[in-house]
């Protein structure tokens, strides 16, 4: 029983898409540019040669939320979608039918289809893996260069994570949803 | 600000390609006997999920650039299913990055080579038999049909034993196949340097005696310029900067014609016209001088010429003013620059980088940058640039016969008009030589003998250089082409014999050293058994050299009037044992790896199991969180070992180089008015560059990085893409005075009006590389072969480019 969650020094990233890699050869995620549960987010560049805003260039690692009040859940019909008891959100293919009621539903676009098993796919804090065997840190914080990620148990007041969100300040994304997500920018 | 743009909306726009399954529509294996190998191992483009149990791990080293990341490979029933980082490298520090994360597909990519070929077709075609590994080794002896043999070329060349040209790519085992050039017995060797880093490298190493690593870690101020590190990997510099920057601890400064990641990362970016860096530090000197910034202390203990040079540096009015018409960079901002520069030194970093030529002026932009840097005592310390300490290997003996017959290196020297003594192409000749003034000598008929044939090891000249039309002939006119390889890249299809390496991940390679504040050994240590009937270099060489040893030692006894003497004094017997070519491939990669550390207890073992060693290891190595380990404590580090002094032989900097001038070369850095930024109108200059997915050509056809990066895009300036009617995705035609390629466009602001910029390594002729094959766009077809003029290296950025939409 843990509450997982993580926190990303974001100004770390560097959009060099080694997390992205790591995800897909740790969960065995599908080949295809659009399959992944895990994306950079970059931000169009502003203004005109020379004279660019460094600022709207911004790299913005993200995965799914893990909310505490996840929408994709409460839509889901077949009770698919559902949190285990370590606080991550899941999906268990043998429910999923595919109406992609969750897809539209999740406000932070973090899922997608696999095509192999013809259901819905995402994060699972490498739950099936990495966690299944022990280890305490996710594919995509263990092998990042920059270390953006922090992985850890939210409720445990000792963790890492835990000390960090004492001390940094941070943000969650879209918080006026009222979906508690656990994922943390560190500013 | 505008919110960063949904995934799914981003990816509608780089043309999201689905990559599921795989074709192998090729004609690499025509031969109608050809019988599909058995797979050993997953052969489509695809990826598995780790178990859920522990698996064993085997420590190795990545490959998949020349970084050499420490990677702990998962094993699950013989497959490799996962590789990681390996948290006990100082170098790599627990990271690996997307391309040595897609390892794997390198390893299980159903195109690479898999069993040795010869070649039925013509040349260049493609069309290739597979035969066995002696059929190989007998037809590099004797020929076929097709090609000559190394019996014929070189009896008729006389025991000439340069008429066979050795070229080879970077990498760990590029030692073993030197031994190979060295016991064979020719004079020209050309590697990767003059593709690479040779201006960066000398110019360094000619003003402060070494090419320093930067400890930045710990810099206050960083100036990169022309370096690119948050695309352009190296680590650990890349892991030390970025978690640094914005506010965080280092101020870092990003000169670039173009908006990089690296610049998106900075704290400040200035946009400079290409080829004009020097003219920014002259200035930035001038500066230095003028407002007394400089270490005067450290100067006048540790310089020579200083007087000399700095007094051009005023005389020529280097100031800022001057500076900004030609760099496009504010006066303001280098007057700025120079004094934050100042406030910070020692710990402050003009980042000396890591890349290939780009103007024909590089070897004096990095002996000004060096000369700049070491002005403010900022060498061999604790923020600054460092020469570190370097743990010592044991050597073994290689073999070096004596060929009476064989001629020097193939090098035209020339007197020039005021009589100086120099070479066609260039002033110096290096150790790797200049390839494309080889290459071009060798089209142009200027050799001073026949060099007939070529041995090419992990190198792909036809990706890698300008101008592959030239190199496409170069290799069409060699009678006998032996090329040794993992995949069959478009130098592969030139080829008259193939031999297959296997991947990194199936060998052990030769331990290496690595030097820095924190220094250690490691190695990269099999994984898998190589699948099919690839070997590693080692093997392949031992039974080339069991083959050819004792027929070309007949050609020799039959040309070589010393060794004849030889054998009258000394027996046969006696005489062949200097020239038995076997003698450098006896041992196993794993023997030599264990006398190469014999003199630290415990190492061979340790690297074994671990991967690294270092004295005290066990001692030292913490893990402090999660993200953080100790390698060595803070008072161990070797941040200085010189006393703060330069590595050159005299001990000090060296401002003045006397003996350039008789080269036609200027003995110290100075501005010259052909080297001003300029493109005639309706054209563009080209720029050419790295990204964090793709390694150069090498990992082309890998399905999982072309998940990230499908292909290479053009990024034109969009108001001039506007203009042109060019929008996103649109398919353009980028022409040189050499050649076209095709790509498409991406309009954006991060690029000059006067400027185009697409990422190397993209658009391969190889009908072997299912994904590689025709995708994207070629730099090489376009990029014209402008020789740098001190080493012969090839400036990348000297081509002006028109564009149209086709």
């Amino acid at each position: 029983m843990a509450r997982y969650g993580i926190a990303l020094d974001y100004k770390n990233c560097i959009n060099c898409k080694a997390c992205e890699v790591a995800c897909k050869e740790e969960n065995g995620i599908l080949m295809g540019a659009d399959k992944h549960r895990i994306w950079v987010g970059v931000g169009e560049i502003e203004g005109q040669y020379p004279l660019l805003d460094l600022t709207s260039n911004v790299f913005h690692p993200s995965q799914c939320q893990h909310c505490e009040d996840a929408p994709c859940q409460d839509v889901c019909p077949t009770q698919a979608t559902y949190t285990d008891d370590n606080g991550i959100v899941r999906v268990d293919v043998e429910k999923c039918i595919l109406c992609t009621y969750c897809i539209t539903a999740c406000p932070y676009d973090a899922r997608y289809v696999d095509d192999r098993t013809m259901t819905v796919d995402k994060c699972n804090f490498c739950t099936e893996t990495r966690l299944a065997r022990g280890e305490t840190t996710t594919a995509c914080q263990n092998t990042c260069p920059t270390k953006v990620r922090i992985f850890g148990d939210l409720d445990d007041p000792n963790s890492e994570i835990s000390e960090l969100l004492r001390t940094r300040e941070h943000y969650t994304l879209k918080p006026h949803l009222g979906t508690n997500p656990k994922l943390f920018y560190l500013t | 600000m505008e919110v960063a743009i949904s995934r799914r909306k981003f990816l509608q726009g780089t043309v999201a390609m689905s990559v599921v399954g795989a074709t192998a529509a090729t004609s690499l294996l025509s031969n109608e006997h050809e019988t599909p190998a058995k797979a050993t191992g997953p052969v489509s483009f695809h990826n598995t999920k780790t178990s859920a149990d522990k698996a064993h791990e085997v420590a190795t080293l990545c490959e998949m650039c020349v970084n050499k990341c420490a990677a702990l490979a998962r094993v699950e029933d013989g497959v490799v299913t996962k590789l990681n980082p390996n948290p006990l490298f100082p170098k790599s520090k627990n990271m690996l990055c997307a391309r040595g994360n897609a390892g794997m597909q390198a390893l299980y990519d159903p195109d690479r080579l898999k069993y040795p070929m010869i070649r039925i077709g013509e040349k260049g075609e493609g069309k290739f038999k597979r035969v066995t590994w002696d059929e190989a080794y007998e037809a590099i002896l004797n020929g076929t049909d097709k090609f000559p043999g190394l019996s014929k070329i070189l009896d008729e060349e006389e025991d000439n034993r340069s008429s066979m040209l050795f070229c080879a790519g970077e990498g760990m085992a590029e030692h073993t196949f030197k031994q190979f050039y060295q016991a064979f017995g020719s004079s020209n060797w050309l590697n990767h340097a003059s593709v690479c880093l040779q201006t960066v490298a000398s110019g360094y190493g000619v003003t402060i005696g070494a090419y320093p690593q930067s400890d930045l870690d710990n810099a206050e101020y960083i100036i990169m310029a022309g370096a690119n590190r948050a695309e352009a990997i190296v680590t650990p510099d890349t892991m030390d900067v970025f978690k640094r920057t914005k506010g965080r601890g280092a101020k870092l400064v990003c000169i670039d014609p173009r908006f990089t990641n690296t610049a998106a990362k900075a704290d400040k970016w200035l946009a400079i016209k290409p080829g004009t860096d020097l003219a920014f530090v002259l200035a930035l000197t001038y500066v230095t001088i003028t407002e007394e910034l400089e270490n005067r202390e450290y100067i006048e203990a540790n310089f020579n010429g200083y007087e000399e040079y700095s007094t051009s540096v005023l005389e020529n009015k280097y100031t800022p003013e001057w500076a900004e018409p030609i760099t496009g960079i504010a006066a303001k901002d280098i007057y700025k620059i120079a004094r934050e520069f100042a406030a910070a030194a020692p710990k402050a970093i003009y980042y000396p980088g890591r890349r290939s030529t780009f103007a024909k002026n590089d070897f004096q932009l990095r002996r000004a940058m060096a000369i700049f840097q070491a002005m403010h005592g900022a060498i061999d310390n604790k923020g600054g640039l460092i020469f570190g300490s370097k743990l010592a290997l044991k050597e073994h003996e290689g073999l070096m016969p004596l060929y009476d017959r064989a001629q020097a290196r193939a090098i035209i020297k020339r007197k020039d008009k005021e009589g100086h003594l120099g070479y066609d192409d260039c002033a110096v000749v290096s150790g790797g030589g200049s390839w494309i003034g080889w290459r071009n000598r060798f089209l142009e008929k200027k050799m001073p003998y026949k060099v007939r044939g070529m041995f090419c090891y992990k190198h792909n000249p036809m990706m890698n250089m300008p101008n592959s039309a030239k190199t496409a002939e170069m290799l069409r006119k060699m009678e006998l082409v032996v090329t040794i390889d993992t995949m069959p890249s478009d130098t592969v299809m030139y080829a008259d014999v193939v031999l297959p390496e296997c991947t990194y991940l199936e060998r052990t390679d030769p331990v290496k050293t690595f030097g820095g504040v924190e220094p250690s050994f490691a190695v990269r240590n099999k994984v898998i058994e190589p699948m099919y009937e690839t070997k590693p270099v080692i093997e392949i060489l031992k039974g080339l050299t069991t083959k050819i040893s004792k027929p070309l030692f007949e050609v020799s006894k039959k040309h070589d009037e010393e060794l004849q003497d030889l054998i009258e004094e000394d027996g046969e017997e006696e005489a062949y044992a200097e020239f038995d070519l076997t003698l450098p491939f006896v041992h196993t990669q794993e023997e030599l790896n264990h006398h190469a550390v014999a003199m630290y207890i415990g190492a061979a073992e340790k690297l074994h199991k671990d991967g690294v060693f270092y004295p005290k290891q066990e001692k030292y190595y913490k893990k402090l969180a999660a993200n953080k380990f100790q390698y060595y404590p803070e008072k161990k580090k070797y941040y200085s070992t010189k006393g703060g002094k330069p590595k050159t032989a005299s001990g000090k900097v060296e401002c003045v180089i006397a003996s350039f001038t008789a080269k036609g070369i200027d003995s110290f850095p100075i501005w010259r008015d052909e080297y001003a930024f300029s493109v005639p109108k309706g054209k563009f200059k080209l720029l050419t560059g790295r990204h964090a997915q793709f390694t150069q050509s090498g990992t082309a056809n890998n399905a999982m990085l072309r998940d990230l990066m499908p292909e290479n895009f053009v990024w034109i300036n969009k108001r001039v893409a506007a203009e042109k009617g060019i929008k996103f995705a649109d398919m353009v035609e980028v022409s040189s005075s050499i050649g076209s390629t095709r790509l498409k466009a991406y309009p954006t602001e991060k690029v000059a009006p006067d400027q185009v910029f697409f990422v190397h390594g993209f658009g391969e002729e190889s009908e072997a590389l299912t994904w590689a094959y025709k995708n994207g766009g070629n730099d090489n077809k376009i990029i014209e072969d402008t020789i740098e003029p001190v080493y012969g290296a090839a400036a990348m950025h000297e081509t002006n480019v028109e564009i149209r939409k086709v």
